[in-house]
């Protein structure tokens, strides 16, 4: 392909954002489920705080329902899947119909996954569909920026969530350390000191002081500068 | 045969996997749909085909001469074959193209042609489709599963493999391309025909354009990349109304069009697929004078047959009409996808009394035509086989030659009591199979 334009860069930025969210956020999900299923009736709550999403919700069944399938709730997964397809679908040509599929996939079994009583279990594809569609795109995309691109949104969100659901160090490290040549292959302006800080935040390791991931996460939003 | 219908559902979902939809507008929301696919394939003969590919070149050769004279000379209105007061008031004719010559002299690139077989065997050509006309890319991908489904069945049948429309496409293209990249132009991911516009894209290796990433420079079309460096373009392929196709020469308040791409046409160095101003060609009123364009421009009897047609225009005609109304078929020729046909056996007295006012009034609106009893094809229902009506859209490529695919799109009607067989009326299609022996 060689030339992206403004649009098509936003769209596969997006379509990699997208596409992490719903796969980390699912994995995050299912943790706190766990955590539901012994009635820590905060757990639903503490998820929202540190996702920094409004606690709209009335219970635990309704949070596990709404935040899960609520087309209508702009926080929910599916909401996010659905943008990824969104993005994913203006896309076909540079990322080709054979990775859209998986895309698609993961969408059908989404919405049908609504309807069982262990949504759970009828999710885990999703997950499966969407590791399939980054290893189709990662196969079939020929042009090196586009795939840098759409990997850079993926490792930006991947941070993002890692900084704000308080994953471990050593993760949050290694997707710093993949987002980096990727971020300089994807010819979209970024701010090098923020890069620096954010290395320098997580290389501190034993002086981390309280709330320094929050703090990370806030400076990430200012990393790409355009 | 038998094996390709055991597996008419692993090939719907493979359709649902790759995203095979179009989107309908209902109240004002978009909806995307998938396109009901029949497993049993329209089959066409090589002798019938033979037929088919001479009929059609015939015709869109004669199609493209009239837009050619139409646009310049209009001989064919001085030597009054067409009427002049038909062209000028058809709604498709764009005095904005007068004069302009297009790229090696091709006007409609890729024609879809409409056409029914009746009872008897005998082939009519319902519509002439010379703007944008789509659905090439649903039997495309729909072969393409078909043989993942079904492989057997085409080891057994001697079927003209029909993926080569792609190549076809981009020959057409590349034939009129003045120096850059091909693109295809589309107004956006919500209209009707999106799936389409990005596979054909995939499949020709063109790049997919939305009309924000081009732009007009010294009269030459340029795509605009993220750090603003411009690509020089050849050939565009747009998937948009030519109302909304540059807001400086049509429609002013067209957010979808790209601004002076008329003035880059006109300049001769950008090819418009298909030219702007078509519509003229195409209209449904001009049908009625296709067979003596053919036998005016290339001097030879029409091969394929028009559906006979009254123009109310005529006063003949109009009387006839007025007469036999409860046996025609009326059709509004501003209208397109089946919208605007009305059935004169499906009327009561009084809706009968109202058309015919309506036609009095407005004799130039509408054409009729006899209903032709044309023969159902087999398709699947709820596991039994049932017969309902399907039409043809045949694709024609006018490049270095014009050339018939050897395929189409077959649309059926799933309701039985309907002649309707659009897409967006609530029709599916089928696989068209050509037979090399």
């Amino acid at each position: 392909m060689g030339t992206i334009s403004l649009e098509k860069r936003d769209s596969l930025y997006w379509l990699g954002r997208y596409t992490e969210r719903v796969y980390t956020t699912l994995k995050a999900f299912y943790d706190y489920y766990d955590q539901m299923i012994d009635r820590e009736a905060d757990a639903y709550k503490n998820l929202c705080q540190r996702l920094d999403i409004p606690n709209i919700y009335e219970s635990e069944e309704d949070f596990i329902h709404r935040f899960l399938f609520d087309s209508n709730d702009p926080n929910s997964i599916f909401t996010s899947l659905n943008r990824a397809y969104d993005n994913g679908i203006l896309l076909r040509n540079e990322i080709t119909s054979d990775s859209l599929s998986y895309l698609q996939m993961a969408l059908d079994i989404y919405g049908a996954s609504s309807h069982s009583d262990v949504p759970t279990m009828a999710l885990l594809p999703v997950q499966d569909y969407l590791l399939a569609f980054w290893a189709c795109m990662n196969d079939n995309v020929w042009d090196q920026r586009a795939r840098s691109i759409i990997k850079c949104g993926r490792y930006v969100e991947r941070l993002d969530l890692y900084f704000r659901l308080s994953f471990p160090t050593k993760d949050i490290e290694r997707t710093l350390c993949k987002m980096t040549p990727r971020l300089k292959q994807c010819g979209m302006a970024y701010d090098q000191e923020v890069l620096d800080i954010l290395y320098a935040r997580v290389r501190e390791k034993l002086l981390h002081t309280p709330g320094w991931r929050r703090e990370c996460a806030r400076l990430l939003m200012s990393l790409i500068t355009e | 045969m038998k094996d390709i219908i055991a597996h008419g559902d692993n090939i719907n979902v493979l359709l649902a996997r790759y995203g095979v939809k179009f989107g309908i507008y209902k109240n004002g929301t978009f909806h995307e749909q998938l396109f009901p696919f029949d497993p049993i394939p329209r089959v066409i003969t090589a002798e019938d085909f033979d037929y088919l590919e001479r009929g059609l070149k015939q015709r869109v050769d004669a199609l493209n001469l009239f837009l050619a004279d139409v646009y310049s000379q209009k001989n064919i209105i001085r030597d009054g074959i067409v009427p002049e007061d038909f062209v000028f008031s058809s709604s498709g004719y764009l005095p904005e193209c007068e004069g302009i010559t297009p790229p090696a002299g091709i006007y409609s690139h890729i024609s879809g042609i409409d056409l029914v077989q009746a009872k008897d065997g005998t082939w009519y050509v319902l519509e002439d489709n010379l703007r944008i006309p789509s659905g090439a890319s649903y039997p495309l991908i729909a072969r393409d599963l078909e043989r993942k489904a079904s492989p057997l069945a085409f080891r057994e049948y001697p079927v003209r493999d029909n993926r080569d429309y792609a190549a076809l496409l981009k020959e057409t293209m590349d034939n009129v391309n003045l120096g850059g990249i091909n693109v295809i132009l589309t107004p956006g991911r919500y209209n009707a025909a999106f799936f389409e516009h990005s596979y054909l894209a995939e499949k020709t290796d063109s790049v997919l354009a939305m009309p924000n990433d081009l732009f007009v420079q010294d009269c030459k079309l340029y795509y605009r990349d993220d750090h603003g460096q411009k690509q020089r373009v050849g050939a565009v392929y747009r998937r948009q109304s030519d109302e909304f196709l540059d807001p400086c020469t049509f429609r002013a308040d067209s957010l979808i069009g790209v601004p002076n791409l008329m003035a880059a046409y006109r300049a001769g160095n950008v090819a418009i697929i298909n030219a702007p101003g078509n519509g003229v060609a195409d209209d449904k009123g001009i049908y009625y004078f296709v067979p003596k364009m053919i036998r005016y421009y290339l001097h030879e009897e029409p091969i394929l047959n028009n559906a006979p047609t009254y123009l109310p225009m005529y006063e003949e005609d109009r009387n006839f009409v007025l007469e036999n109304l409860e046996r025609l078929v009326v059709k509004d020729v501003a209208e397109a996808g089946g919208y605007g046909v009305v059935f004169g056996n499906k009327m009561s007295e009084q809706e009968l009394a109202d058309w015919k006012a309506l036609i009095q009034r407005e004799p130039r609106r509408f054409i009729a035509q006899e209903v032709i009893d044309f023969r159902d094809l087999e398709i699947i229902d709820e596991g039994k086989r049932v017969m309902r009506k399907a039409d043809l859209r045949a694709f024609v490529l006018s490049g270095a030659e014009t050339r018939v695919w050897a395929s189409g799109l077959t649309r059926f009607s799933r309701n039985p009591d309907s002649f309707i067989v659009n897409s967006s009326q609530g029709g599916g299609f089928k696989d068209t199979w050509v037979l090399s022996r």
